[in-house]
């Protein structure tokens, strides 16, 4: 789901995400025209971004959500999107321990988290066997369709 | 009034009904496909939910991913525009079970126009004048000959399992009743196995007259004057103008009186169009449409008084805004179709608006979704905006029309603007003078040569 005020640009976090999984760095930070990114790896890959001027005429509010766009959404060959619109969970219920953790190793068809759409849970199971390296929401946040949720790196 | 209204529709249409929800204090969510992500109707709404994947199935029309985006937006209510899910029963009925209000009629309205048959019979004890037929299938000859002295010729005789133009044979005087009868049996019996035959009155000339109704769901109904959209290809609709050339005030002020009545005893909710054939003063219902129409706009208007905001007061249970001797009539307005067509061929012509330039001044009002540099996806219809304009009188319409037509660039792309321009010095366009046919006819020469 995506609110019209940030100036979020998934694309540009997504692109450094995984240029600090090539490289091993833990940390990238990168400033272009007064907007500055930084993407940072601990134990869960967090993003933060800051807008630091408004520069310019005035402008649409440019809906910046291009997670839904078929050949932007996978960044990385290994990204799991969402097949629906809903709440997406981490485990099977509260309390429960999440179904996968950065690291953990997968095999195909094992579920990664669910998604509640309309009172139903919807087990979103892996495409494939490997290891999870990123988990891109946070339990209880509502998802678009073709939201990257998790990516799986083939080992 | 509702906290949140989810728009489950897209283009022009959305962005007409953010429009009403902003000026009503609503906040809204637009649903997209992932093909209208950059869509004006996204980009101005407070939320924006993607559902799905371009084709209609998957996004527009996929009921559990739009009240999946109901939930996690908390959206209170659902606008669905026209098209799409906007005459969809069952939809309605799953919204309420979700305790979602649905911004139109109840289901058991909009179930009940949407049966042809039932929609007939409904209306008609309501009082609402029907084409003249047989009620019921004739069995012989001599049968359909009495129907047909009762009701005058020429008459058409349909197959009761018809559709398509299959089984359909019209006979414009006695002698060619016989043999209509036999072959419209024959064609119904080869093509779907029942022949079964029933009459109906054939209209030569009609126009397409439609009246505009606002009823509050408790029994009262006003009328808003009726449309003329008798210019159409195919059945779809090009231009619309309110009030028609055609109908003199006692004519209007009797058929809007005769609908809202109807409507009054139905307990009818929201908005809602009654369509009629118009001919030599006589009204024949054809259907009626449960939802906001493409061309409500020319009633808004003449009337001044804006359509969407009022269904939604409506849906949240408000009172009508006005009674019908509030209701004034303000001159003249006429809407032309912005389509990415060609003009000639009508072949669709998707692809990027290089510049856009809408026309402006008193009296002109675009309601479009599209922009400079916007790619128009190939997965939906073709109408990019409406031209509507707004004058004095007919005649200062027409001159007005002309003049926002001439201001009016849509580069990159092929639109209808230049069919527009050239009906406008059309004498039988300025005389208000033409039917159903009168587009087609005219359009079949160039047609022909274009292709």
């Amino acid at each position: 789901m995506s609110k019209n005020e940030g100036n979020l640009d998934k694309d540009l976090i997504r692109e450094l995400a995984s240029l600090l999984e090539e490289t091993g760095l833990t940390e990238i930070e990168i400033e272009i025209e007064g907007r500055r990114v930084r993407v940072a790896r601990g134990v869960n890959l967090t993003t933060t971004l800051t807008t630091t001027g408004n520069n310019g005429v005035p402008e649409h509010r440019e809906h910046k959500s291009r997670s839904a766009e078929p050949e932007e959404v996978s960044v990385h060959p290994g990204t799991v999107t969402s097949p629906m619109v809903g709440t997406a969970y981490r485990s099977a219920e509260p309390g429960a321990p999440p179904f996968v953790e950065v690291g953990t190793r997968v095999a195909a068809g094992q579920t990664l988290l669910i998604i509640e759409a309309m009172k139903t849970m919807n087990q979103i199971p892996s495409p494939k066997a490997g290891t999870v390296i990123a988990i891109l929401i946070e339990d209880g946040q509502p998802v678009e369709y073709g939201e990257p949720l998790v990516v799986i790196e083939q080992r | 009034m509702f906290d949140k209204i989810l728009i489950a529709n897209r283009g022009e249409i959305a962005l007409r009904i953010e429009r009403a929800c902003k000026e009503l204090g609503v906040a809204t969510v637009a649903v997209h496909s992932t093909a209208d992500a950059h869509a004006m109707h996204v980009r101005l709404a407070d939320e924006s939910v993607c559902i799905g994947a371009p084709p209609a199935k998957d996004s527009y029309l996929n009921i559990p991913a739009i009240v999946a985006a109901c939930e996690i937006t908390g959206a209170d209510a659902v606008h669905p525009g026209y098209g799409f899910l906007a005459e969809n029963a069952r939809f309605a009925e799953i919204l309420e079970e979700h305790k979602i209000a649905f911004i139109g009629p109840t289901a058991e309205h909009v179930r009940l126009m949407g049966d042809k048959i039932q929609a007939k019979e409904t209306v008609s004890a309501l009082g609402i004048p029907v084409v003249p037929g047989s009620d019921g299938p004739v069995r012989n000859f001599e049968e359909a000959k009495a129907v047909a002295a009762q009701i005058g010729y020429p008459i058409m005789v349909k197959a009761a399992a018809g559709g398509g133009g299959r089984g359909m044979k019209l006979a414009h005087f006695e002698n060619e009743l016989e043999p209509a009868l036999r072959t419209a049996r024959n064609e119904a019996r080869a093509a779907f196995g029942n022949d079964t035959v029933y009459l109906e009155k054939y209209l030569t000339h009609p126009r397409h007259i439609e009246v505009q109704v606002v009823a509050d769901g408790k029994g009262n109904a006003i009328h808003l004057g009726e449309r003329d959209c008798s210019l159409q290809r195919r059945h779809q609709k090009l231009w619309e103008e309110a009030p028609s050339p055609a109908l003199n005030d006692d004519e209007r002020l009797r058929i809007g009186d005769i609908v809202a009545t109807a409507m009054r005893k139905l307990k009818y909710r929201g908005l809602g169009t009654v369509e009629f054939l118009y001919e030599n003063g006589e009204f024949f219902f054809i259907e009626m449409n449960t939802r906001l129409q493409v061309e409500h706009t020319v009633t808004e208007m003449v009337t001044g008084l804006d359509l969407v905001i009022e269904q939604i007061r409506i849906a949240a249970g408000a009172p009508l805004s006005l009674r019908q001797e509030e209701v004034r009539f303000n001159g003249h307005a006429i809407e032309c179709r912005i389509n990415a067509e060609n003009p000639h061929t009508f072949r669709p012509s998707p692809g990027t608006i290089t510049h856009f330039h809408p026309p402006g001044g008193l009296g002109v009002r675009v309601d479009s979704g599209a922009y400079a540099g916007y790619t128009i996806p190939p997965y939906y219809d073709s109408l990019i905006g409406k031209l509507i304009v707004h004058a004095r009188t007919r005649n200062e319409c027409l001159m007005r029309l002309k003049r926002a037509l001439g201001e009016f660039v849509v580069d990159g792309i092929e639109t209808t603007i230049p069919l527009f321009t050239s009906l406008i010095s059309e004498p039988d366009i300025v005389d208000g003078n033409y039917d159903i046919h009168w587009l087609e006819d005219h359009l079949a020469p160039k047609t022909e040569r274009a292709e």
